[in-house]
Parts: structure tokens; C-alpha cells; sequence
């Protein structure tokens, strides 16, 4: 199912050429700059090093700046005609069968109670706009861990009782999470792909609207070439300072940006893997995804699946848009500085592999510049590491270097000629095209009053804004070195594990903060007394960095604080439109997550282990053993293993198990039942024990 | 189900009676047909009988105790008659899932149905078939093939560039 080649449209074209030649332009301006600098007395190594560095870093600068720019321009004109939400499209065909959509949530190990209390606000939430019945839910489980397995059976049951949902609300747990999240959604295509025309893939911690689930299945009718329609999700619910920040900025910031991604990319845009609507039968022809040759980190499994989809799609010919207007999309973000840091460790090693895949042949330009931007929002970390060594560097040998004001018989002297204008002008530019952003989207506030209440005013939000930009200048080394050091291993092939993420609030410690930034308070503290004593005048330029760096403890625990989280809520900062009018979805979400109203009685139970639970009670038993898929008995060799774990459940109970033998014994239904009669065969040990 | 009766369970399998009495397999069996909702004294008596003539015709199971072999033919009872009742398949996750909506509570009153005529257990099988899990929809694959993404295609057009290959 191939598309038909179209023919290239005049003003998409023309906008590409706009924002391409707008970035040429800047960057070929900076460096003209710097060469100017350097050239007087010829390019020395260390100078064409910094020049290609700076060259690579300034035109990523650049690109994000004209993004932001362009994104300004669309929003303070309120006009784009080429937003696929204002696309007029295919008119609808009231004879044609109505779509189904399946709505997926891939889950893994995960805290049970948020996932679901998410599902249902959605649920609720489409429920409220008449359109439920073209909808199912897809619980899609790939969780390992034993207790949150049985756990995650008990809830779903619990939901389809609760929301008379049978028929319309799935789960399932895979045997083997063979290819993780891409194999996840793989597994649902092939075998209940057929059944919808559309899916919606969420993430565990994704809230959606079900007003904008309708419509992006309305978008989707009316524009039969497109293929995946991206959502923006905006960054809510969390309470410590540091999440807070990172919510405002994306708040903020986030529209903005988005709208200048679709200025320029157009029906070429990207996949970030969830709060997106996927045409089902493109995604089964072209996004089967390869092994690629090697060995991990860069061969193997396809890690950051999302882009190398959206990239498998444009090639096929069909059209990917990112919908930046359709609001009611939403997620959550790490609570503290150090979860931030763990995530970008797991999505490091899916950037780093796209490298190989940039070079591929068939893949559209911008399928690829999607490729290096994801390798470079990770290998930009190094570089500007590099960048910094080498301007340090540098500067000690300028140090170094006496002055000669006399030449031969001259009796005037020839002053040497100072750049200082120049190198201003270059560090002008580019914390302009760092920081000016910021302000642009804090002059989008004075055109929207409703919004600007929203983020408590334009005081509030100015403020907000300033404090925001000192705390990114403060963490932007902390996580450059983080970055710097997840690059660095994955090169030395040290692969990544996929850890679940720690999702819920909770304070960073001093001896977790510590051991953590302790190495980085170091490095913080020794480049600081070198760069004073050797190169004094870098010192001072220095200091921003070094101050992120040594800083790097006290800042990292502090902005884990819950409670100066929303000290900054009750003084207006850090407002998002999401905190401030809520919308009905996350209401429902809070509703849930507080008031917990149960249908079946053994989840207001609170045992020590679900997998205990599973082997003795009987409903939760029953109920785990008809959602196990059906199996071939096991051989001779695996019947032992079995049998040793029982023996091994008896004489040393079962914290002596680990959590895959719990798996095992679990999976198996004639274990299973052989356990259940064992625990209710016995005598009660003490008054606690079964009756 | 009778929630009351299934206390927490002990964090270890306490150790088999290496003889056990007939008072205690009885015991057993009461607490179990207890924990499933069965309360009614006679029920019970009537239950485990039934339990216990058909552990004794059935073959030994390795791994299993006198006491345990019994349980299992317990559940094999109640399975029996889900099954006979709802036209269930033997062995199946369906027959699984019947039990799960039974012991769920969505038919609290299910022991007088069981012991009820066949006419009689209309309105707890309804609500059993009603409460029955259904985990997934039925199937309708489609077929993923794996795509051909050839790396370094890009390099290999430069390479070519620098070092062409001779025709043939």
C-alpha cells in the first residue's frame, strides 16, 4: 500500500527555502565572525577545531532559533494555511463504514494505579463527547515484574467491571518482550490490526482529551494520505520545583517551537512515539522494523523506533503531519533532575543508532535531518565539551604569547589588533539565539489575554521566565556532562538496560544527590582553580558554567523539593494554563487517583505480594489463569526447573525466589493450580494463615 | 466468593502433614469451599464428599498430597458443572474465566444454583456469561513484514564517486 508520488506544493516548498536559507545565512554570518578572529595571523589547529565546532553547534543553535522565530510568526499572525487541522480535506462519506479506532497503551511495569486512573479519565473523557462506541482500549503489557503483572489483571478487571467495558476494554501481557515497545505495538498490529483502521498509541503516563481523539480520527478521515498525525503532548501534573520549571518551559515554549516545526516540516514531520493517531494498514506494510547488522549499541534492535516509522512512512509516500494546534494532549515528565538524567540515558543509545540510519539509502532529506537531530540533541553535549576545552585551551596559549610591539629598525610601535569587538559580536549572537526565544514567546502572551491570566499575569510569567533561564544556564553543564558520559559509554559499546522509568514525585537525597554529582562537583571545582590560575581572564567567562557544575548537589536536591514546588505555585510562579483551569480530563484523572472507588474487593486489599496473592486466593488465581495465553505443556527439562522452584517456594518461601523464577512458576497453568492446591492443602501455620 | 475467609496469605508454604487424618482433609475442604462462598453447612458436607470420591478415582498426580489432590478435585467439581452449565470447553481459558466471574462475586448466590435444577440457575449463568472476562478480541492478523533499510547507502554512493567501479 504504497502512496502515489505528489507533486511538490509551491508554498511548502518556498517555506523550506525560507527557514533553510534563513539558518545558512545566520550560521555563514557567525562564522564569517570567527574567521575574522582567527585568520590575522593564520588558523592555527586548535583555531580550525574550534571553527568546525563551532560551525556544528551554531548552525544546531540556529536551527532551533529560526524554529522558534517562525513559530512566533504563526501564532502572533494566526495564520497558517497549511496546518493539517485547517486543511479543508475529503468531505465525509456518510455511506462509508464508520472507523474504528483501538486506543493502545503499552505498558512496563509501570505503577498500576496511575496507569489505570489514566485510562478511565480518558475513557470518562470520551464518554462525554457521544463517541465512545468507535473506540476500544488496549492494555498492552510487556511488565516483567510478577506482583505488578497480577496487579495490572486485577485493575483492568476492575475497569471493565466498573465502565461496563467488556468487549471494548483489553488486556494482555506478552509471554516475551521480544523488540520491547516497537515489538509491543508489532504484536497488537499483527494479530488485532485488521479489526480497526486507525490506532492511538499512548504512553503510560499520556492523558488525552476525548474531544482531540475525535478529532484527530476526524483529520485522519478527511486526508486519506496521511499516515500519522503527532500530537503535541504538553508536560503536566507534577509537583516538585524542578518538574514545575520543565512544565512552564514546555508550556511556554512548546507551542511555539511546535508551530515553527510545522512551518517548515510540514507533511514530512516526525513520530515521538505516543499522543499520535497511526493509520493502521500503512504502519503493517512499511514499518516492520529490521534488525540492523551488528552488535548492540548500534546494531540490533531498532531503540528509538519512532523516528525510523515516521521515516519508513515518508519513504512509502505517505504523509506525516505533527497537529501543533490540537490541544488536550498531555504527559508527564521526570519529577527531579537525576530521573531527567536516567531517561535521557535510555533514549541516548535510540539517537546515537540513528547515525547509521541518516546514511540509508531511501529515506527522504528531512527524514534524515529528523535522523541527525535526534543524534544531535545527544551528541551536541560532547562537542560543546570539546568546544569548551578547546577555547580554554586556546586561551592559555594566548596567554603565553608576548606581545611584540616593535619590529626592526620601526621606531613606532604596532599595537596588536584586539578582537574583542568581534568575539562579542560572535557571543552576542549566540546567547540572542539562545535566549531570545524565551522572550518571544513571553511577547505571545501580550497578544492573548485569557492566556496571559493563565500563566498569572505578565509580571508572574516575566519572572518566571527569568528564574527559568538562570535554572536551565545552572543544570545545562550538569546535564552536559551526564550527556557527555551516556555518549561516551554507549561508544565503548557499553549497552543500555531499559529500566522502567520512576514516574510518581519523590525528594532526591544527599547521599543519592552525592554520589550522583559528586564527580561532576569535582570536575567543577578543578577546572575552576586551573582556569583561575592559568588562564585568569577565561575564568570569568567561565563561570556560568562552573557555577552549574559546582552547584550541582545543592541544586539537583533542592529543585526535587515538592514543598518549594508549590510554594512557587502559591506565589504565581511557574503557572501553566494546565494548572490554573484544569481541564476536565485531568479532573477526572485527580478524581480518580484520590477517591480510588474500587469494584472488586480485593483490590482495596493491600497484600505484601500480588504473586502470593495469585497462587492462594482463588479469585485473583482463576482470574490470572484465564488471561495466560495458551502454551505448549513444558518439556522434560523446564518441568524440572518448575518443580525445583516449588521446592525451593517450600523450604525458603518465596523472597527466595527472584522475580523471573516468580514469572515462571506463574506463567505456567498447571503450576499455577499445583501451587494453589499446595498453599490450601497445608495447615494453617498461625491465626493469619488460610482458614 | 467469601472475601472473610481468605485471609492474607503466609510469606512461606508452611510444611505438609506427613500423615494427614481424615478430620483434616475435611477441614481443608471445608475452609476452601468456605473461601469460594459456600456457606451453607450441608452444601459443604455434600461438596467435599463429592471431592473426595472423585481425588480417590482419580490417578495419582506427582508432586501432589493426598490432601492437595483432593483440593484439586474440588476446583475439577466446580469446573464440572461451569462448564456443563455454560457449555464451556474443558481445560480452556474460557472455562478459567467462568470461574474468575464466579468467584469475582458477580453471582453471589451461586451454590444454591449449583445444587438448584438445571431451569433454575438461569439468572446466576446469565450474570456469570455477563461478568466472564473476554482479555482480547478475537483475532484479525495482518501480516508485518520486516523492511529492507540499507545502511551506509549514502556512503557507499560517495565511495563509488571516489572509486568507480570498472564496467563490465
Amino acid at each position: 500500500m504504497t502512496q502515489t508520488v505528489q507533486p511538490p506544493i509551491m508554498g511548502h516548498a518556498l517555506r523550506r527555502v525560507v527557514f533553510f536559507l534563513l539558518v545558512l545565512l545566520t550560521t555563514l554570518g557567525a562564522m564569517g565572525l570567527m574567521v575574522s578572529v582567527f585568520q590575522t595571523d593564520g588558523l592555527s589547529p586548535m583555531e580550525l577545531i574550534l571553527l568546525v565546532l563551532y560551525a556544528i553547534l551554531f548552525s544546531w543553535i540556529c536551527i532551533s532559533f529560526w524554529t522558534a522565530f517562525m513559530g512566533f510568526f504563526v501564532i502572533l499572525t494566526g495564520r497558517d494555511r497549511w496546518a493539517i487541522s485547517r486543511q479543508s480535506g475529503l468531505a465525509s462519506d456518510p455511506a462509508a463504514p464508520a472507523s474504528r479506532t483501538a486506543i493502545l497503551m503499552p505498558i512496563y511495569n509501570e505503577d498500576s494505579e496511575r496507569v489505570f486512573a489514566g485510562l478511565r479519565a480518558i475513557h470518562r473523557s470520551l464518554a462525554d463527547t457521544g463517541q465512545l462506541a468507535g473506540f476500544d482500549f488496549f492494555v498492552l503489557s510487556d511488565t516483567r515484574d510478577p506482583d505488578v503483572w497480577v496487579e495490572e489483571e486485577l485493575r483492568w478487571q476492575d475497569m471493565v467491571r466498573a465502565l461496563d467495558g467488556k468487549g471494548r476494554i483489553f488486556y494482555r501481557n506478552r509471554p516475551e518482550n521480544t523488540s520491547r515497545k516497537s515489538g509491543n505495538l508489532e504484536d497488537f498490529c499483527t494479530r488485532w490490526g485488521g479489526r480497526y483502521r486507525y490506532m492511538i498509541v499512548l504512553d503510560a503516563d499520556s492523558i488525552m482529551k476525548g474531544e482531540t481523539l475525535v478529532e484527530m480520527v476526524r483529520i485522519m478521515e478527511r486526508h486519506p494520505r496521511v499516515a500519522l498525525l503527532q500530537t503535541p503532548p504538553v508536560p503536566i501534573n507534577r509537583e516538585s520545583l524542578f518538574a514545575r520549571i520543565l512544565q512552564f518551559a514546555g508550556s511556554l515554549y512548546g507551542r511555539m517551537f511546535t508551530a515553527g516545526l510545522n512551518y517548515w516540516q510540514l507533511g514530512e514531520s516526525n513520530y515521538w512515539g505516543h499522543n499520535a493517531i497511526i493509520r493502521i494498514q500503512p504502519f503493517l506494510d512499511h514499518c516492520g522494523l529490521p534488525k540492523l547488522p551488528g552488535r548492540e549499541p548500534f546494531g540490533g534492535d531498532i531503540l528509538s523506533h519512532d523516528f525510523v516509522e515516521a521515516a519508513l512512512l515518508r519513504r512509502a509516500g505517505w504523509e506525516v503531519w505533527l497537529a501543533y494546534d490540537l490541544e488536550g494532549s498531555y504527559e508527564e515528565i521526570p519529577p527531579t533532575l537525576i530521573d531527567y538524567a536516567k531517561r535521557d540515558r535510555r533514549w541516548c543509545q535510540g539517537n546515537l543508532q540513528h547515525l547509521r540510519l541518516a546514511l540509508s539509502r531511501g529515506f527522504n532529506a528531512l527524514s534524515r535531518l529528523h535522523f541527525l537531530m535526534g543524534v544531535m540533541s545527544y551528541a551536541a553535549s560532547p562537542l560543546w565539551l570539546l568546544f569548551l576545552l578547546a577555547t580554554g585551551i586556546d586561551a592559555y596559549f594566548q596567554t603565553r604569547h608576548e606581545p611584540v610591539y616593535f619590529f626592526g629598525e620601526n621606531w613606532a610601535p604596532v599595537w596588536p589588533v584586539s578582537f574583542a569587538v568581534e568575539m562579542t559580536t560572535v557571543l552576542l549572537v549566540t546567547l540572542t539565539m539562545l535566549f531570545l526565544p524565551k522572550g518571544l514567546a513571553l511577547l505571545l502572551l501580550l497578544k492573548d489575554g485569557r492566556l496571559r491570566r493563565a500563566y498569572g499575569g505578565m509580571i508572574k510569567a516575566t519572572l518566571s521566565v527569568a528564574l527559568e533561564t538562570l535554572f536551565s544556564v545552572l543544570t545545562a553543564p550538569v546535564l552536559m556532562l551526564f550527556q557527555t558520559k551516556f555518549v561516551l559509554a554507549i561508544l565503548m559499546r557499553r549497552a543500555v538496560g531499559w529500566p522502567p522509568q520512576q514516574r510518581g514525585d519523590h525528594m532526591t537525597g544527599f547521599r543519592e544527590a552525592a554520589l550522583t554529582h559528586g564527580v561532576q562537583t569535582l570536575i567543577g571545582i578543578v577546572a575552576g582553580v586551573l582556569s583561575y590560575q592559568y588562564v585568569p581572564a577565561f575564568f570569568w567567562w567561565f563561570i556560568p558554567v562552573l557555577l552549574g557544575l559546582v552547584l550541582a548537589i545543592p541544586v539537583s536536591m533542592l529543585s526535587s523539593s515538592i514543598a518549594l514546588g508549590r510554594q512557587a505555585r502559591e506565589l504565581g510562579l511557574f503557572l501553566t494554563p494546565e494548572e490554573t483551569e484544569p481541564p476536565v480530563v485531568l479532573d477526572y484523572l485527580a478524581e480518580n487517583l484520590e477517591e480510588d472507588e474500587l469494584v472488586l474487593p480485593v483490590l482495596r486489599e493491600r497484600p505484601t505480594s500480588r504473586f502470593v496473592q495469585a497462587l492462594t486466593d482463588p479469585y485473583v488465581n482463576a482470574l490470572h489463569l484465564s488471561l495466560l495465553p495458551p502454551r505448549e505443556p513444558p518439556g522434560k527439562r523446564r518441568r524440572h526447573y518448575l518443580e525445583g522452584l516449588i521446592h525451593q517456594l517450600e523450604e525458603e518461601g518465596p523472597d527466595s525466589l527472584s522475580a523471573v523464577q516468580k514469572r515462571d512458576l506463574i506463567s505456567d497453568p498447571e503450576m499455577l493450580a499445583r501451587l494453589h492446591a499446595l498453599f490450601w492443602s497445608r495447615p494453617p501455620a498461625n491465626a493469619g494463615m488460610l482458614p | 466468593m467469601d472475601r472473610g475467609k481468605v485471609s492474607a496469605a503466609e510469606p512461606y508454604l508452611p510444611p505438609a502433614q506427613p500423615a494427614p487424618s481424615s478430620e483434616f482433609v475435611l477441614a481443608r475442604l471445608g475452609a476452601y469451599w468456605q473461601a469460594l462462598g459456600v456457606s451453607d453447612p450441608d452444601q459443604i458436607a455434600a461438596l467435599s464428599e463429592q471431592a473426595l470420591r472423585r481425588a480417590t478415582e482419580s490417578p495419582e498426580a506427582p508432586g501432589l498430597d493426598a490432601v492437595a489432590r483432593t483440593l484439586v478435585a474440588a476446583g475439577e467439581l466446580l469446573d464440572d458443572w461451569l462448564a456443563r452449565a455454560l457449555d464451556l470447553p474443558r481445560s480452556s481459558r474460557e472455562l478459567a474465566a467462568a470461574r474468575a466471574a464466579l468467584l469475582s462475586g458477580a453471582a453471589p448466590n451461586w451454590p444454591a444454583a449449583l445444587f438448584a435444577a438445571p431451569d433454575e440457575a438461569d439468572t446466576v449463568l446469565d450474570a456469570l456469561r455477563a461478568a466472564r472476562a473476554e482479555p482480547t478480541p478475537e483475532p484479525s492478523p495482518g501480516a508485518m513484514p520486516a523492511q529492507r533499510i540499507e545502511l551506509f547507502g549514502s556512503l557507499a554512493s560517495l565511495r563509488r564517486l571516489w572509486r568507480p567501479q570498472p564496467r563490465a
